[in-house]
């Protein structure tokens, strides 16, 4: 049943009033949408259809790379690319015919990339990239019949050396769809020019900058009249590296022909001064988006160029790894500065037999001695004594199972075996000649020459260990703003002084009169290590460890060469090299 | 039972029913349209209709859930409801996600959950009921300030998030119903004179966005690629639209992109640009029936409380649908008002079909059953 409704009259009444001001309301909506789709349709469909305004995207240009001396080495010039507005396009076959006769690309070729886009018809297709200047003055005279194409200039990533330092500073490319995905915000986009590898790949974020835009208002051929709105880009900051120019170039010619790296650093800053790798490529290639022919010839070439040895590669390192092998036997008393060993060429464990690397021997020698002379049997003795889990203990403490953290991507991390690391990837006991192998580098051991090198700079700086790093300060491009990489203690390695004391004077005594007397020179008191690795790719790998000079070290140096022989005869002589430009000493 | 679904089929508004039905079908159709494409990653052209769907199922369960109980019964629990949603907010501020620096959700499961939105409805019950029982009492000062203290609590947390335009909503929902409830005119238009002079005091509360969305409303050409660039776009969009619009799945400023949050609070400019006039007016005929219905309802309701929460329910829908509009028409600021029924967004989905429910509730038990 119903009964009335007990809602006071003068509610009723403010509810009315409610309902005539919201038709109010409506009736503005109403009146105002009239307005903005009926009297002015026309007008916004025009603006909307993009005939007279347009987006245009202006990339930020990307920040530019010095080296420690602020010499240019890496930066951005105008190029210019030939695109094609598929809705401005009349008839795309003749359009397509009159630009091939100017460009050189087949009609076909060019009426198929406007095809098979899809996206937004008034966003530029590219056709050509990095058109040069003959042609680009042609398309400008006859813009006139050739409706829809526009010319527009980029700026380009210029590697001023080419080849140079090319592993570290890198290259960029077309952001792809898994990039994309995995920075997934509004920072990057399609299209986008990002880094790829080295220091642009780690960097990018400093180095890109900040895309800016603009609405022009363009006329029915594409010419703009006006512009609208603008933002403008902010350009990315640049960087000036720890790497000094003349060095890494006396180091790319030292090993010109050659497969291998060179480190060098100051050990009392982590300020990498040369990181070489060769062979090498040339990243400019990268730039203008790299031709397939290119990339199949740089991705299948045997000799690797596209790997950045010094960091990713992983090697033997055969004797230099005796530091490792003395720091570890001394700082356990296994061996002291006074024991003398008796080394009659061969050494017998368990019924196998080792060599030495002097046949008929070395006779009664001291840890200095072994060192310097790169005595096998004094080493395997203290691998005996000392046994693996003791051993790898040395190794971690050393850092060589962990990153260098240098400011490059996918640094690789080196192979540290172990009893454990053998049972669980090979499936096999470790046997006491596995730890003999060891002793000299030799065996399951694998490093790469940037954790090589942290060796020198552990016992150069006595245990002081800064992270090793490329970028010495950041700059904004107006050059207001000064961000300076400070040194960063990477680790502190805890052996007694009298360790470091011992191992460096071996490294001294090796360049005097032992197997580093190549890397001898007369007006430097240099101190080092040799290497020859056997490994199973063939020819020994030649290594040089070394740091100078002998009382205060200044630099520290590491040279690798792939299947480059001896150590001593290899490896040697191209450190004294680079020692010498280092320390501008002529010979 | 059978009895209860005899009465509903007697007297259940279908006119307000359908109007809801049928906003939400046209709701996911432009949404499909302003999201097929869209570049979120999201390789599903189905995404965002697919979720919207889900919400809009649970939002029409709901709703059917509230039809059943009688208002009066829903009433009790009104204070509860009211100090649940206070928890909720300042659980948010504690410990929310934030996006585009505001934070707003709470997480539940897989499931992101905007208090705010059932705060709405909180304060809707609960203005209602404090109203209806003191109707008489206003005259007396403290009685006319409790319901601002009530409203003002939520303000400030939702504020805190920071959300203004969600804030400006309950600011709606409590003049509209004091009106409605027959506060004495000079009472309120010495309220808002009051609040306008502190206008320049809550300036300095004002988070830089929202004060940026202020100035640009006064002139979006000031930065037209940042802040006044939604405004300028949809503007474009709509008016492009013309009067039967470009076609659906064929707006060039949505389907290229150039709308920012099309699927969310710009979705009308992708109504406007794909449907034109007729869609737009289309639209806003849907939404005076719902709102007509809605006083219609209000008017007949079997008592004072019934009216209110009519009232309320009317108040909170017209404002965003105002708001909303006049945004993507430049007329207003962009304070970030979804449109109801056609925004992408759960909670607010949802919370759109619970007062329905609760509109038909009231209009259901006009008659004592």
């Amino acid at each position: 049943m119903r009964e009335s409704s007990t809602v006071p009259e003068d509610v009723k009444q403010r509810l009315n009033w409610l309902l005539i001001f919201m038709v109010i309301c409506f009736l503005i909506l109403v009146i105002s949408l009239w307005y903005l789709q009926m009297i002015k349709g026309e007008e916004f469909k025009e603006r909307a259809v993009g005939n007279c305004i347009r987006t245009l995207v202006e990339d930020a240009p990307r920040g530019r790379i010095y080296d420690r001396q602020e010499e240019l080495l890496v930066t951005n010039r105008p190029a210019v690319v030939v695109s094609i507005i598929p809705a401005e396009v009349d008839d795309l076959e003749k359009l397509s015919e009159r630009l091939s006769k100017i460009i050189g690309i087949s009609p076909e070729e060019i009426s198929q990339i406007v095809k098979n886009y899809r996206e937004n018809p008034f966003k530029p297709v590219k056709i050509l990239d990095d058109c040069n200047t003959n042609k680009t003055v042609e398309i400008e005279e006859r813009k006139d019949e050739l409706k829809g194409v526009v010319l527009e200039v980029k700026p380009r990533r210029d590697y001023l050396y080419h080849d140079f330092a090319a592993h570290s500073l890198g290259y960029v490319g077309e952001i792809d769809k898994e990039e994309l995905q995995r920075f997934g915000n509004p920072k990057y986009q399609g299209g986008d020019i990002i880094g790829k590898a080295g220091l642009e790949k780690y960097y990018d974020a400093i180095l890109r900058g900040e895309k800016g835009g603009k609405e022009v208002e363009v006329d029915a051929l594409g010419q703009e009249i006006a512009t609208l709105l603008y933002q403008k880009p902010v350009p990315g900051k640049d960087l000036i590296l720890t790497i000094d120019r003349d060095l890494q170039l006396c180091g790319e010619n030292l090993l010109f022909d050659k497969k291998g790296s060179i480190v060098v650093s100051d050990p009392n800053s982590g300020e990498i001064l040369a990181l070489v790798n060769r062979p090498s490529f040339n990243p400019n290639l990268f730039a203008n988006g790299i031709s397939s022919s290119d990339w199949q010839r740089l991705s299948f070439d045997t000799d690797y160029p596209l790997t950045n040895r010094s960091v990713q590669g992983l090697y033997s390192p055969g004797s230099i790894f005796k530091v490792v092998t003395a720091a570890a036997a001394l700082e356990e008393g296994v061996t002291n500065r006074k024991r003398k060993i008796y080394c009659s060429g061969t050494f017998e464990l368990a019924g196998r037999v080792f060599n030495c690397s002097k046949e008929t021997g070395h006779g009664s020698l001291s840890i200095v001695d072994a060192i310097t002379h790169s005595c096998n049997i004094y080493f395997y003795t203290l691998g005996k004594d000392l046994g693996i889990e003791r051993f790898n203990k040395y190794m971690q403490k050393y850092g060589l199972g962990e990153k260098t953290g240098i400011d490059l991507p996918a640094e690789a991390i080196g192979t540290i075996p172990s009893a454990q690391w053998k049972e669980r990837e090979i499936k096999e006991i470790w046997f006491p000649g596995d730890t003999i192998n060891l002793s000299i580098g030799q065996g399951y051991l694998l490093l790469t020459p940037l954790l090589v090198h942290s060796l020198i700079t552990t016992i150069a700086a006595e245990g002081e260990v800064y992270k090793l790093h490329l970028v010495k300060k950041i700059i904004s491009a107006d050059g207001n703003t000064v961000e300076e990489i400070k040194p960063e203690i990477h680790k502190k390695v805890n052996f007694s002084s009298d360790t470091f004391k011992i191992i460096k004077e071996g490294l001294r005594q090796t360049i005097l009169k032992g197997t580093g007397w190549r890397a001898n020179i007369q007006e430097l008191a240099v101190a080092g290590k040799t290497g020859t690795a056997q490994n199973p790719q063939g020819e020994t790998h030649a290594w040089f460890i070394g740091f100078a000079p002998y009382e205060n070290p200044e630099v520290c140096i590491t040279v690798f060469i792939e299947n480059g022989g001896e150590g001593g005869v290899a490896a040697a002589p191209i450190a004294r090299a680079m020692l010498e430009k280092y320390f501008n000493i002529k010979n | 039972m059978k009895e209860k679904l005899d009465r509903l089929t007697e007297n259940i508004d279908f006119a307000l029913l359908f109007a809801v039905v049928f906003l939400c079908f046209y709701g996911l159709l432009v949404l499909f349209s302003s999201t097929r494409l869209a570049a979120t990653g999201e390789s599903d052209p189905y995404f965002f209709v697919k979720r919207q769907s889900l919400w809009a199922l649970l939002g029409f369960i709901f709703l059917t859930i509230i039809i059943f109980i009688d208002y009066h019964n829903l009433e009790r629990y009104s204070k509860v409801i009211y100090f649940g949603a206070i928890v909720l907010l300042i659980m948010v501020i504690i410990s929310g996600r934030s996006t585009y620096g505001a934070r707003r959700w709470l997480a539940i499961g897989p499931f992101d959950f905007q208090p705010s939105e059932f705060a709405k409805i909180a304060l809707i019950m609960f203005l209602a009921d404090f109203l209806s029982k003191n109707k008489l009492k206003f005259d007396n000062f403290l009685y006319y300030l409790l319901p601002f203290i009530y409203t003002g609590i939520l303000i400030i947390l939702v504020f805190m998030q920071p959300d203004l335009g969600t804030s400006l909503v309950y600011l709606a929902i409590l003049i509209i119903m004091l009106f409605v409830a027959g506060i004495k005119i000079k009472y309120l238009v010495f309220t808002i004179l009051a609040g306008l002079s502190s206008v320049p005091v809550l300036w300095i509360f004002l988070r830089d966005y929202q004060k940026n969305r202020f100035i640009l409303f006064l002139n979006p050409n000031l930065d037209p690629l940042g802040g006044g660039y939604n405004v300028i776009q949809s503007r474009i969009a709509i008016g492009s639209g013309g009067f039967l619009g470009n076609g659906i799945f064929s707006g060039l400023q949505s389907q290229l992109n150039f709308l920012p949050a099309q699927h969310t609070d710009f979705i009308f400019s992708v109504v406007g640009e794909e449907l034109g006039f007729v869609g737009t007016i289309l639209l806003l005929g849907l939404y005076a029936i719902i709102l007509w219905r809605g006083i219609k309802i209000a008017l007949e309701a079997r008592d004072l409380l019934g009216s209110l929460l009519a009232t309320g329910v009317v108040s909170f829908l017209f404002f965003h649908i105002v708001v909303n509009i006049g945004m993507a028409m430049g007329m207003l600021p962009a304070t970030g008002l979804p449109l109801p029924f056609l925004s992408y967004g759960g909670s607010f989905m949802i919370s759109n079909l619970i007062v329905i429910g609760i509109l038909l509730n009231v209009e259901l038990h006009k008659v004592k059953w």
